[in-house]
C-alpha cells in the first residue's frame, strides 16, 4: 500500500518537473553501417554469415504481376521489418510469416532488416538455433533468389562517426539524432512510446534496446551517463521511422 | 455430554498404513461403469506412496533416449480405500481428511457418494468431510487420485513432469483425519516489521455454529532462549472472522537472514465460549523476523542488498521419482547449497514442499519459488488461468510465512496474454508484502514486476554461459534497469555422462537406460576404456568454464545475482549432464565444495585480465577487487598477490595497500603489474590473491618464447599443407610428414573450445562436441605444457581447427587431441593425430597455423612441440592406416 502512494508521488513528480521532449531532427543514413555484402541465390542464416546477434539486411529484386501479392517466409528469427522500395509493408516475426506487398506490378527492391535478438528459446518447438532468414521466402508462390545479404553494424559502430543530416520524409530505417538540457544528472527513464523497434545511444554511450510489442516503454538512463547542460541522443529506429520526439520521465513507463 | 469440549483441540488419526488399492485405466467415473467406490478394492497398498514403489502400471519395455526411463508409467486416476470408524467423541466436530502432497486431482467419496474434489498441486489438500461423516459410524472411505494433466499446461513444468521427477500418482507425507472445534483458525499469517521489531498477526477465524462467541486468542513465541506471551480479545457473530495482533517482540529479539536464520514459533491459541460451549483450537507456524525490499539493482534483506548465488532447482529425484517431504532429505539440499558457497534456489515452474522451506529458514537460504507455468501457458484459457489464479493464492497462504520465501514468479519463460501475468503479479503484491514478485523469467516484463531473472535485460545479455580467456568484463551494464536483475540459467556446460552412476538406479522408480545406450555405443566404436577420462576431461572443463561463469557475474556489481544452470545433473529434456553433483546431489569428484567456494561464496577475490596466453617478453596486469556480500565490511584487510609455477613454488609476490573493503558491493582495490620475462621456468604458472590470508583464489595463466621458423622442412621431415605427390613419397621412403591442412580443407565440424551448450540432444547444433581428451603423457607434447583435459590456453589452439572425423581407423589409433563427441553419436573424433602411412611416419594436425599466428602463443608452443617431437627419435608411429583414410578427411 505504500509503495503505491509513494510511486504515485514521483509520477506526479516526474511529469511535472522533467516531462521535456526530445526533437529528432537529424538522421543518419544506414548505409555508413553496412558491413561487406553476401550475395548467394538462396538465404544464408546469420549462423551462415558469422553474424551472432544484431542485424542483417536481406534485398532481392521482385517483380510483383499485381497490385496486391502475398510474401510468405519459411523463417523469421527473430523479427523482421520489410520494406519494398523504402516503403514500410509491414513486419514479420516467426509466428506471423505472410505480409501482403502493395505495389503497382512493376520491379521493386525488397528489403528486409530482421533483427536476431540473440535468445536461445527452450522448447519442443525449436531445435535448431539458426538465426536470421532462412528456408524460403515466395512472392505470390514463386520463389525468390539472388539475395544479397547485408550484415549491419548497428551496436558497434562509433557514434561520433555517423555523419547525420537535417532531416527529410523518408520511411527507411536509419539512425536519429535528437539533443535535450538537463539541469540536473540524476537518473531518467527515456520514454519511447510510440516507436517500433531500435537501440539507443545516450552521449555515446549505449543505453538499451526497445520494441513495442514488449508492455515495457522506457529505459533507464543512468545518472553518470547524462551531464548537466546539453546531452545528445542517438536513436537507431528499424520500423517506426515516422516519429519525431521522445520524452523522459522520472519513473518507468509501461504499456 | 458436553466432556470432550473441555479440553477440545485438533486430535488426528494417522492414516498411513494398508490401503484396499485398485488401478483405473478404464476411467469408471467417466464410463458410467460401475464406479470402484461401489466395490471393496480387491488389492493392496502402501501409504504415504507412490503406484511405482509397487511396480504398478506399465512395465516399460523402451530405452527412452532424452531422460531417465521410469520403469512402471501411470498416467490415469486410482483408487485407495479404507473402511474407517469416525470416533464418537468427534461429534459437532468439523472433520477434514488432510494430504500433505498428491499429484494432482483428489476426490473423496463417503460410502458411495462423492464429496470433495482439489486439484492443487503445490499445497496439501484438506477435505472437509464434516457434513458427510457420522461420529461413532464406520464409513467407507474411497480416494480417486488423478494424475492426469487436469488443465492444459506445458508438460515440462516441473510440479508435474515426467522428465525430472515423475509424474506420480500417490499420497506424501502426512495423511490424517483431524477432528477440530467448529470455531477454529483457518489461517494464521505473521507479518514481521524489522524497524519496530514487532510482528502483525492476522488470523483468519471461522465459526461454523451461527453463535456469537467470545473469549480470547494467546498467543506463544519461542526461539532461542525467547519466550514471549500475548494475548487479544476476540469477539463476534461472523462465521468468518480476521483478529489482528501487533505484538512487540522486544530489543532481543534477532533478525532472520543468511547468515543468522533466527527462527521463531508462533503459536495462536484460541479459547473462546459461545456461552455454553466452551471451544480451543491452535494453530501454529515459523516465521522470521525479516523484511524483503526491491532495491536499485538488488534484493533487498533487512536493508541490506543481497547478491544472489543461486542453482535452479528442477524437481530432480531420481532416487523417490518425486520430491521428498521430509526434513532430512531437503536439509541435505540446503547443507550442499551453502558448502557450494550459494544462498539461493530458484524453483524452475514448481513449488517444493514444507520441509524445504523449514529447512531453508533453518540454514538461511533465500527461495524464488513458481507455478507450474512454462511457454504458452499464459496464452487464454479460462480454466487454466483460474487454476493458476487459485494455485498463487495458495502458494502465498501455504508457505507465506517461512522468512526463506523471499521471491515469488509466476513460471518460467512465458508466452502468451501479459495482461494475465500482470494481473496474477499485481493481486500477488496485494495479497502479501512479504516477498517480491516478478511476472515470468526471461520473457516479457511487466508493471508490477519487482524484479526480473532474464537472460537479457533491454540493455543487453545478462546471462553467462560461457568462459573467456580474459576477465576485464561482466554484465553490470546490462543490469541496471529500474528492478534488480537476476542472471537466469547462467552455466549449462555438458560433461559426458558417468557411466558409473548406471548402478545407482537399481531403487529408484528410474534408470539411466539412456546412459546403457550411450556405454553400449561407445563400446561398439571401440572406445569404452575411454568412457572415464571422457568424462573427466569433459567435467574438468565445465568447472573451469563455471568458475569464469560464476566469476564474470560476481564482477558484476550491479546484478542481484545469478541463478546457475546448475550444480546438479538435469536427467531431462535430452538428459543434460551439466552438474558438478550428478542427479542424485552427489558429487562427481571433478571439484571439491572448498575449491568452488574460492570462486563462489559471501567473499570472494576477483582478478581482471586481459589474457591467459604470454608471450614471455610481455606483462602480466591485474585489475585485483573483492566481492563481499558477507555480513561485515573487512578492516585494514591485508591484500596480497603472488606468482607460482607448477610446483608451487613462490615466484614473485607482492601486496597491494592495505585498505577497508565495504561489504554489499564489489570493491576495486589496486592493480600489479608482473613482468614475465625470466620468470617463467614453468610454462604454466598460477597468479593467486588473497584477502587477510582467508580469502583465497588463483588464476592460470601460460608463458611461452615467442617462435620463428616454425614448421620448417628438413631432409627428413617434409611439413605440408595437401597431401600431395610429394608426400607420398616421402612416406613411401620411410620419411616423416607433418600434414596440416588449412581448416576449411578439412571436412568434419568446427572446433570450439567450449563444450556443448546444455545437451546435444535437445540442441543438436554446434559444436556437438563435449570438450577435449588430451593425451598429454605423449611425448609429442614434452615441450607443451597441457593436462589431460583442455584449459585457457587451448583457446586459441581449439578455435581456430577441425575436428576430424577417425570412426573408420582402427580401434587402437587414438588423436593425442581427442575430441569427445556428443555422447548420442560417440564416433572417434580427433584434431591432431599420427599413424604409420604407406611405410612412412605421419602427424596430421587440423589447426590453423597461419591467421594472427604472431599472437597465438600456446598454437605457436604447441607447433614448436611437435616440431621437436617429429625431429627427434621418439617419433614414432605405432598404428597402420590407409591412404584412403587420410584422403577421406581432405576436401582435397
Amino acid at each position: 500500500m505504500v509503495r503505491k502512494i509513494v510511486l504515485g508521488l514521483l509520477t506526479l513528480a516526474g511529469q511535472t518537473l522533467s516531462a521535456q521532449e526530445i526533437v529528432f531532427n537529424q538522421k543518419a543514413a544506414l548505409e555508413q553501417v553496412y558491413k561487406k555484402p553476401v550475395e548467394a541465390d538462396g538465404l544464408l542464416s546469420m549462423n551462415d554469415l558469422n553474424v551472432e546477434f544484431g542485424y542483417v539486411l536481406y534485398q532481392s529484386e521482385i517483380t510483383t504481376q499485381s497490385d496486391s501479392e502475398e510474401l510468405e517466409l519459411e523463417n523469421v528469427r527473430d523479427y523482421a521489418a520489410v520494406y519494398v522500395d523504402g516503403i514500410l509493408q509491414g513486419r514479420v516475426t516467426d509466428n506471423h510469416k505472410k505480409i501482403t506487398i502493395k505495389t503497382n506490378p512493376g520491379k521493386y527492391l525488397l528489403q528486409i532488416y530482421v533483427e536476431n535478438i540473440g535468445r536461445i528459446t527452450y522448447g519442443p518447438e525449436i531445435t535448431d538455433n539458426a538465426k536470421g532468414l532462412f528456408g524460403g521466402i515466395t512472392l505470390d508462390g514463386n520463389d525468390l533468389k539472388q539475395w544479397k545479404m547485408i550484415p549491419l553494424n548497428v551496436k558497434k559502430y562509433p557514434i561520433k562517426d555517423l555523419v547525420f543530416e537535417d532531416r527529410k520524409d523518408t520511411e527507411s530505417p536509419g539512425f536519429y539524432k535528437g539533443e535535450f538540457e538537463l539541469n540536473t544528472s540524476r537518473s531518467n527513464y527515456l520514454d519511447i512510446t510510440g516507436w517500433g523497434m531500435g537501440e539507443v545511444w545516450v552521449n555515446q554511450k549505449y543505453v538499451g534496446s526497445y520494441w513495442e510489442e514488449e508492455k515495457q516503454r522506457s529505459i533507464l538512463i543512468p545518472s553518470a551517463d547524462l551531464v548537466q547542460g546539453k546531452n545528445e541522443i542517438v536513436v537507431f529506429e528499424l520500423k517506426n521511422n515516422q516519429q519525431k520526439t521522445m520524452k523522459l520521465s522520472q519513473t518507468p513507463v509501461f504499456k | 455430554m458436553q466432556s470432550y469440549a473441555l479440553k477440545a483441540q485438533t486430535v488426528s488419526l494417522d492414516l498411513s498404513g494398508k490401503w484396499k488399492f485398485q488401478t483405473d485405466v478404464m476411467d469408471f467415473r467417466r464410463g458410467s461403469l460401475s464406479p470402484r467406490y461401489n466395490h471393496v478394492l480387491q488389492e493392496e497398498i502402501q501409504l504415504p506412496g507412490i503406484t511405482d514403489d509397487k511396480q504398478i502400471g506399465y512395465k516399460v519395455p523402451y530405452q527412452y533416449i532424452d531422460r531417465l526411463t521410469r520403469k512402471y508409467e501411470y498416467m490415469g486416476p486410482a483408487w485407495y480405500q479404507r473402511d474407517i470408524e469416525i470416533p464418537a467423541a468427534w461429534k459437532g466436530k468439523k472433520i477434514f481428511i488432510y494430504f500433505e502432497r498428491t499429484h494432482w486431482l483428489s476426490s473423496i467419496y463417503v460410502d458411495t457418494k462423492e464429496v470433495s474434489s482439489i486439484d492443487y498441486i503445490s499445497v496439501p489438500h484438506n477435505h472437509d468431510l464434516t457434513n458427510f461423516v457420522k461420529p461413532g459410524k464406520t464409513h467407507r472411505i474411497t480416494i480417486c487420485i488423478d494424475n492426469r494433466f487436469q488443465y492444459k499446461t506445458h508438460k515440462w513444468n516441473h510440479a508435474h513432469t515426467e522428465f525430472t521427477q515423475i509424474n506420480w500418482n500417490g499420497i506424501l507425507g502426512e495423511m490424517k483425519l483431524m477432528a477440530i472445534d467448529p470455531v477454529y483458525v483457518e489461517d494464521l499469517q505473521v507479518y514481521p516489521n524489522i524497524a519496530n521489531k514487532s510482528i502483525k498477526v492476522r488470523l483468519q477465524v471461522n465459526n461454523e455454529t451461527k453463535k456469537q462467541f467470545k473469549g480470547k486468542a494467546s498467543f506463544t513465541i519461542a526461539g532461542t532462549n525467547y519466550n514471549l506471551k500475548n494475548e487479544v480479545a476476540v469477539v463476534s457473530n461472523d462465521s468468518v472472522t480476521f483478529v489482528e495482533a501487533n505484538i512487540p517482540l522486544g530489543k532481543n529479539a534477532k533478525l532472520w537472514d543468511e547468515f543468522n536464520p533466527n527462527v521463531y514459533q508462533i503459536k495462536a491459541q484460541l479459547n473462546i465460549s459461545d456461552g455454553k460451549t466452551n471451544y480451543q483450537h491452535e494453530k501454529a507456524t515459523t516465521f522470521g523476523l525479516r523484511e524483503v525490499k526491491q532495491g536499485k539493482n538488488h534484493v533487498v534483506i533487512n536493508n541490506r542488498p543481497v547478491h544472489l548465488r543461486g542453482n535452479v532447482e528442477n524437481a530432480v529425484f531420481p532416487k523417490t521419482g518425486y520430491a521428498p517431504v521430509d526434513n532430512a532429505s531437503w536439509e541435505r539440499i540446503m547443507l550442499l547449497i551453502k558448502d557450494y558457497g550459494m544462498n539461493h534456489l530458484r524453483f524452475h515452474s514448481w513449488c517444493p514442499p514444507k520441509a524445504a522451506f523449514r529447512m531453508a529458514d533453518k540454514h538461511g537460504i533465500y527461495f524464488e519459488v513458481e507455478m507450474p507455468m512454462w511457454g504458452k501457458d499464459a496464452e487464454p484459457d479460462e480454466d487454466r488461468y483460474n487454476f493458476f489464479r487459485r494455485e498463487m493464492r495458495a502458494i502465498l497462504k501455504e508457505y507465506g510465512n517461512h522468512p526463506s520465501f523471499v521471491l515469488y514468479c509466476n513460471g518460467n519463460e512465458i508466452t502468451g496474454n501479459f495482461d494475465f501475468i500482470e494481473e496474477l503479479t499485481a493481486d500477488a503484491i496485494k495479497l502479501d508484502p512479504r516477498h517480491l514478485f516478478s511476472g515470468s523469467t526471461a520473457r516479457t516484463r511487466v508493471k508490477s514486476d519487482q524484479y526480473y531473472v532474464s537472460q537479457q535485460t533491454n540493455k543487453g545479455p545478462v546471462k553467462v554461459y560461457e568462459g573467456l580467456p580474459n576477465t576485464d568484463w561482466d554484465r553490470s551494464m546490462e543490469s541496471d534497469v529500474d528492478v534488480p536483475v537476476i542472471s537466469h540459467e547462467s552455466g549449462q556446460r555438458c560433461v559426458y555422462p558417468n557411466f558409473e552412476e548406471i548402478k545407482k538406479y537399481a531403487n529408484s522408480p528410474v534408470e539411466a537406460r539412456n546412459f546403457e545406450v550411450f556405454r553400449d555405443m561407445l563400446q561398439k566404436n571401440g572406445m569404452l576404456d575411454q568412457a572415464n577420462d571422457f568424462f573427466r576431461a569433459s567435467g574438468a572443463l565445465t568447472v573451469l568454464e563455471y568458475k569464469a561463469v560464476i566469476e564474470a557475474l560476481l564482477r558484476s556489481s550491479k546484478s542481484a545475482g545469478f541463478q546457475l544452470l546448475s550444480i546438479n545433473d538435469f536427467p531431462g529434456q535430452g538428459y543434460a549432464p551439466v552438474g558438478v553433483l550428478d542427479p542424485f546431489w552427489d558429487s562427481k569428484g571433478l571439484v571439491t565444495p572448498e575449491k568452488f567456494r574460492e570462486f563462489c561464496a559471501p567473499t570472494v577475490a576477483l582478478l581482471r585480465y586481459e589474457k591467459s596466453s604470454y608471450f614471455n617478453n610481455e606483462t602480466f596486469t591485474g585489475k585485483a577487487e573483492v566481492y563481499n556480500f558477507s555480513n561485515a565490511a573487512i578492516k585494514n584487510a591485508k591484500l596480497k598477490w603472488w606468482l607460482t609455477d607448477a610446483n608451487g613454488k613462490v615466484l614473485q609476490k607482492g601486496n597491494l595497500k592495505s585498505q577497508n573493503i565495504a561489504n554489499d558491493n564489489v570493491s576495486p582495490v589496486g592493480e600489479f603489474s608482473i613482468a614475465l620475462k625470466n620468470v617463467a621456468v614453468s610454462q604454466k604458472l598460477t597468479v593467486h590473491f588473497s584477502v587477510n590470508d582467508k580469502i583465497k583464489n588463483s588464476w592460470d595463466i601460460w608463458v611461452y618464447p615467442e617462435h620463428e621458423n616454425l614448421m620448417k622442412s628438413n631432409s627428413d621431415v617434409l611439413y605440408t599443407h595437401v597431401y600431395d605427390d610429394a608426400a607420398k613419397k616421402q612416406l613411401a621412403q620411410g620419411k616423416s610428414v607433418v600434414l596440416y591442412p588449412a581448416p576449411e580443407n578439412v571436412k568434419g565440424r568446427k572446433s570450439m573450445f567450449h563444450n556443448h551448450f546444455w545437451n546435444p540432444i535437445m540442441f543438436a547444433w554446434a559444436p556437438m562436441t563435449i570438450g577435449n581428451l588430451v593425451h598429454n603423457e605423449q611425448p609429442v607434447f614434452k615441450d607443451f605444457t597441457t593436462s589431460y583435459h583442455t584449459d585457457w590456453q587451448w583457446w586459441d589452439i581449439l578455435n581456430n581447427a577441425k575436428v576430424i572425423e577417425m570412426q573408420n581407423t582402427p580401434e587402437k589409433l587414438r588423436p593425442f587431441i581427442q575430441v569427445i563427441d556428443s555422447y548420442d553419436n560417440n564416433q572417434k573424433l580427433g584434431i591432431g593425430f599420427e599413424a604409420k602411412v604407406n611405410g612412412g611416419k605421419l602427424l596430421v594436425l587440423a589447426v590453423d597455423t597461419k591467421t594472427d599466428l604472431d599472437k597465438r602463443p600456446a598454437t605457436q608452443q604447441l607447433l614448436y612441440s611437435i616440431d621437436n617431437y617429429v625431429k627427434s627419435d621418439k617419433f614414432s608411429p605405432q598404428v597402420q592406416v590407409e591412404e584412403t583414410f587420410i584422403q577421406s578427411f581432405l576436401t582435397k
